[in-house]
């Protein structure tokens, strides 16, 4: 390397700041031009682009369905909710209305409790309903031993599950009747769920509380590893020593129990709190990067300039060191959002975060706890957010990877 | 055929000297010292942190349970008090630090308090039932995919810029990217309840409850079966990583010189591969080890809350939902230290196969 | 001259690139004696670490040969090195030809002993007795002057760079080649650890009689290692000749341009001067004479024909059609600037 004079102090203070125009828009077409020959990043891209079309516009196309409808019941489409009654009195249990006055059995957690409950609301006295103490699986058949017992009368249970378990025997005691609308599923793109409400409508709503505070978790958890990775290697010593310690202790909590641990002892009943607490567990490993980066850096000649100029920190981090780090920053910011995304979601699935917002989330939570996610027709009604999920993180891991690809001519050249 | 010149000079009969090697086995020790004195104080950061957190939260557990049982058992706020300071294991009049010095002198000798729900349970036995279930579980799933994916990344680097390469590249980028519980849920629903490859009822829990534990073989593959789920998710959520990484790794070191030299040496391939290539590009990944190890058993949380597996993650999720805060406590605390010694034996093993750490310390 | 060890024919290299071919090393002839030194000058990119790399055929993926042949004898006995057996290849490198590489500091594995390295230099090669190994690279050890029993135990990072240079010489002699190609093998040492290093070499080369291709960019050192020197430019060899030869009676003017712009402690700064223009793009050569475009003594003679390598005197061999006006302007009888000005008229 040729040894340069240092940079003048003039020179640091007069470099003529670009027309904004120019400046904008260089930079986005040598990314743009970059990009378009890179197809793995390109689809993460377009993914990226497709889910920010989807948490802004989206739901002013479509809107959130929360009407409840007892007569569409549909699940995903072709599984209706069914009642399931003994051969002999199949003439006479043809509606629910018939069934006033007699014992109905549901199985937990099918969804057949929620379809009752919400009859019963509408229909008070309708009939009796009995907790057939049975879960999903094997309380299916206990339930239809019941059932041919005498115990219940009637059994509400999904349709697909409930032929699973009748026996291939012509001399069938049971048979089975369609109670919710048998027509639907077609106007339902991703069908119904154990309401009758619309899934499709559910996806399009459900994205962006998930994504904007696993945005604000990232940005937190940049903001915290990039001060903080700054302040350590340019003040050096003692801080240095403090602040890397404390990165490596955070590093060695596990951050998912500490969350869920947390969760039980605040109540996490809003967005940046929980963005917050996100951010908070999650910047040591940027920290560390930005450390390392900054102590490299700063051997440079404009850094090294700019400190004996005594130029103050905020201007040597936010003029001299971050510009040059910025592609570095936005990809581990990326890989944030998506660690700020797993732990989110985990913790709502485990019903330990606000489900306030029916997210993608929420609809996982319900798919655990109602038991929907073990039959077989409303596997969409978990399907649906699972994919959605999947297919925003891989977006942007893949676009990610092409940036880092971009940024990195070591990695560009080995390709 | 080949043979030596005979030496020109015949060879010291001088025996090797022994402080050399002495100091640097000293120096070993050292270094193991220092990270497990390093991991200690973690540990007790922990035990702090956690102490400190829970007695002072405002609403805080204690405060909570003793509400708690003055209204559901229609007792005195003292008599609650008691029965909470006694399950507690705490003093309630007691300067706070006092009582955190008393419970620092019961945690030394392993005394986690008793379990709140189910009283007379001391947390330690249930954390002894739990945990070797997830030890085995996320040891097997990390331990797969460490060596499926090193493998696997070594390949793709002796094959860079193939369409095999490229193939695996982007498989990796999107098995890491989706959560392993993710993986779980498209697993249980597509081939569990769609396609019923498996019985996704029969597979719950860590082995099949009719049977009685011992060491047979149809307890054994009842143990494996009912671990298959939550391994094959920990290793489908870890393994990208270690593809990738170690695919750089690599290709890292096949550009170093000793490679280069091993070759002009005549080495035969593969004590290129294994001695020279493969040992040096495997060593960044034991620091990825150490932090997989954390991610990992901190997912296995929802994972085996998931798949109904009776581990210590699964115990600590119901540990919360029942508001038991001794049980949480412990189970937290033992978490984090699997994970802190996790790291130390990670470093340990990296020490092992990087003599460059092991005398020069520093740099971890 | 005794016997040849290897003879190098019509040898030509290319890289293929995504701007194009590369003519790394274009048409080289020359032949090595046993226990000689060759030692090979030019500026970087000349070809220099190409070529070697081809005599133990270790070119990158992107590099082809498209002709010649590399001729090694051993005990009466020529193979073309170019048509060995994969097999027969990975026993003829550092068996035959050791080759240390350009600027070695990284040489050994990290994490294996020196002791370990040398045994498997060995065990790859037939020899397991580790016996013999062990008495054999501690007696090598003490040859380069490092003490032996602290090196054997050794990992590199306990070494120096001087150190880790001299544990390379040693191990490159471990199985007794032939040939030895040291490619800048001082380049990132002081002075004094160059020295010791050439002294080194000197005295090995003395005991163990093994033939030397030493790559350097320091004349100096050069002229005291080698026996004849060859000047490489753009690939080609422009001037081969006993070392005392080239040194006083250069016939290329690059190999004169060379010479002039070492500065030595008796000369004035003014006298120093470099060779002007820029290295030649290798992808689309200059016509004629590669070197004409920063010729002083170039006539359109030499922009439309390359010139041949001929012997001019016994053994010396140059590629210029103006040797003469370089033996002149050697010899200081014409002034350079006066030169340029009667070529145009
Ligand atoms: N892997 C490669 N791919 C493409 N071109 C290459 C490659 N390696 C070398 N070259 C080109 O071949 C030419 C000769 O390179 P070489 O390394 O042989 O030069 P050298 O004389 O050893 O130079 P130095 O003195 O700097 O070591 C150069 O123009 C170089 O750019
Ligand atoms: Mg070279």
């Amino acid at each position: 390397m040729v040894s340069q004079a240092a940079p003048t102090h003039e020179r640091i203070i007069q470099t003529a700041p670009p027309r904004l125009m120019e400046g904008l828009l260089r930079p986005l077409r040598v990314f743009w031009r970059a990009l378009r020959q890179n197809p793995v990043g390109l689809v993460g891209f377009s993914g990226l682009l497709c889910y920010a079309l989807l948490i802004t516009v989206g739901p002013l196309l479509v809107p959130f369905d929360n009407i409840v409808r007892l007569d569409q019941i549909a699940a995903p489409p072709g599984s209706r909710q069914v009642l399931l009654t003994r051969a002999e009195d199949a003439a006479r249990y043809t509606t629910l209305e018939s069934l006033a006055g007699r014992t109905v059995g549901y199985v937990r957690e099918t969804g057949g409790e929620a379809f009752l409950r919400d009859y019963l609301r509408a229909n008070p006295d309708a009939f009796q309903t009995e907790d057939t103490r049975w879960r999903s699986g094997r309380g299916v058949p206990d339930a239809m031993q019941a059932l041919a017992d005498g115990e219940i009368d009637a059994l509400v249970v999904f349709s697909e599950s409930v032929k699973r378990f009748i026996p291939h025997d012509p001399a069938t005691p049971f048979t089975n009747l369609v109670v919710s609308n048998p027509a639907l599923g077609a106007p339902h793109l991703l069908g119904t769920d154990t309401q009758g409400r619309d899934i499709f409508s559910h996806i399009v709503n459900g994205g962006s509380a998930l994504i904007y505070t696993a945005l604000l978790a990232g940005f937190f958890s940049s903001l915290i590893a990039v001060t903080l990775g700054s302040l350590a290697a340019l003040i050096g010593g003692v801080v240095d020593n403090v602040l890397t310690s404390i990165a490596n202790f955070v590093l060695t909590i596990p951050g998912f129990p500490l969350l869920v641990v947390l969760a039980s002892l605040i109540t996490l009943n809003n967005m940046v709190l929980l963005a917050a607490l996100i951010g908070a567990l999650s910047w040591p490993v940027l920290m560390r990067a930005v450390r390392s980066q900054v102590l490299s850096l700063r051997e440079r000649d404009y850094v090294e300039a700019a400190v004996a100029l005594n130029l103050g920190l905020p201007h040597i981090i936010l003029r001299e060191i971050l510009p040059n780090m910025m592609s570095f920053v936005a990809i581990n910011f990326i890989f944030a959002v998506t660690s700020a995304m797993y732990q989110q979601v985990g913790l709502i699935f485990l019903g330990m975060a606000p489900i306030n917002d029916y997210t993608w989330g929420v609809m996982l939570y319900f798919g655990r706890t109602r038991g929907t996610l073990f039959s077989a027709d409303s596997a969409l009604m978990v399907l649906a957010p699972v994919l959605a999920i999947a297919f925003f993180q891989v977006s942007m891991v893949l676009f990610a990877r092409a940036v880092e690809e971009m940024f990195d001519p070591r990695l560009r050249t080995a390709k | 055929m080949a043979t030596l010149n005979p030496p020109i000079r015949s060879a010291s009969s001088r025996p090797p000297s022994l402080t050399a090697s002495a100091r640097l086995r000293r120096l070993a020790r050292s270094y193991t010292l220092r990270v497990f004195a390093q991991a200690v104080v973690t540990v007790w950061a922990v035990i702090t942190f956690t102490f400190f957190l829970i007695r002072l939260m405002p609403g805080n557990p204690v405060d909570v349970y003793i509400d708690f049982l003055m209204n559901q058992q229609n007792i005195t706020y003292e008599e609650a008090r008691a029965r909470a300071a006694s399950q507690f294991k705490f003093d309630p009049d007691a300067n706070i630090f006092v009582q955190y010095g008393e419970y620092m002198g019961r945690l030394i000798q392993l005394d986690l308090g008793e379990s709140i729900t189910s009283t007379g349970t001391r947390v330690i036995e249930q954390i002894a039932r739990f945990l070797p279930w997830t030890v085995f579980s996320v040891g097997l799933g990390l331990f797969i995919s460490f060596i499926l994916g090193v493998t696997i990344g070594t390949i793709m680097a002796y094959l860079r810029n193939s369409w095999l390469d490229n193939l695996f590249s982007l498989l990796a980028s999107i098995l890491g990217a989706v959560p392993n519980y993710i993986w779980g849920l498209l697993i249980l629903i597509v081939f569990g309840v769609q396609l019923q490859w498996f019985q996704v009822g029969a597979l719950r829990g860590t082995y099949n409850s009719s049977l009685t534990p011992g060491f047979n073989l149809t307890f054994l593959l009842s143990v494996l079966t009912h671990a298959a789920l939550p391994v094959l998710v920990y290793v489908l959520g870890s393994i990208g990583r270690w593809m990738l990484n170690m695919r750089n790794s690599t290709i890292g070191t096949l550009g170093e010189d000793y490679v280069s030299v091993a070759r002009a040496r005549g080495l035969p391939p593969s004590r290129i591969l294994l001695a020279y290539v493969g040992r040096n590009a495997a060593l960044p990944m034991f620091t990825l080890l150490a932090i997989d190890i954390g991610f990992i058993i901190g997912g296995s949380v929802i994972i085996e809350e998931l798949f109904v597996y009776k581990g210590i993650g699964s115990f600590l999720f119901w540990s919360i939902s029942q508001r038991d805060y001794t049980s949480m406590q412990g189970v937290f605390l033992v978490i984090t230290i699997s994970v802190v010694f996790s790291n130390v034996l990670a470093d340990l093993l990296y020490s092992q196969l990087d003599p460059r750490v092991r005398v020069g310390g520093g740099e971890k | 001259m005794s016997e040849s060890v290897l003879r190098i024919d019509d040898l030509s290299i290319v890289y293929r690139t995504a701007r194009g071919l590369v003519r790394a090393t274009s048409h080289v002839s020359f032949s090595l004696a046993k226990g000689e030194t060759i030692a090979l000058i030019g500026e970087s990119g000349s070809g220099k670490t190409t070529l070697s790399l081809a005599l133990i055929r270790m070119l990158p993926a992107a590099a082809q040969i498209t002709s010649g042949a590399i001729h090694y004898t051993r005990n009466g006995q020529t193979r073309n090195v170019l048509s060995l057996s994969p097999g027969d290849m990975r026993a003829f490198r550092w068996k035959e030809c050791a080759m240390v590489f350009q600027g070695a500091q990284n040489a050994f594995n990290p994490v294996l002993r020196i002791r370990q390295q040398f045994a498997d230099t060995a065990a790859a090669h037939g020899i397991k007795d580790p016996e013999v190994v062990k008495a054999r690279t501690l007696e090598l050890l003490r040859l380069v002057r490092l003490d032996p029993q602290r090196v054997y135990d050794a990992y590199p990072h306990e070494m120096s760079g001087g150190m880790k240079q001299r544990a390379l010489l040693a191990l490159g002699v471990l199985l007794d080649p032939q040939v030895v190609i040291l490619d800048e093998p001082t380049t990132a040492l002081d002075i004094l650890t160059q020295r010791a290093i050439i002294d080194v070499l000197n005295e090995m080369q003395k005991r163990l009689n093994f033939s030397i291709i030493f790559i350097s960019h320091d004349l100096a050192l050069a002229a005291e290692m080698a026996d004849r020197v060859a000047t490489m430019y753009a690939g080609e060899i422009v001037e081969l000749a006993p070392v005392a030869e080239m040194f006083y009676r250069p016939h290329h003017p690059y190999t004169l341009g060379l010479l002039r712009s070492v500065p030595k402690l008796d000369q004035r700064r003014d006298d120093l001067v470099s060779i002007p223009g820029d290295p030649p793009n290798l992808i689309d050569p200059p016509s004629g004479c590669k070197f004409h475009p920063r010729c002083q003594f170039a006539t359109d003679h030499c922009h439309q024909e390359a010139p041949p390598l001929v012997e001019y005197t016994p053994g010396h061999f140059a590629a210029c059609w103006h040797t003469d006006k370089v033996a002149a302007a050697r010899s200081g009888f014409i002034d350079l600037k006066e030169v340029k000005k009667d070529d145009r008229s």
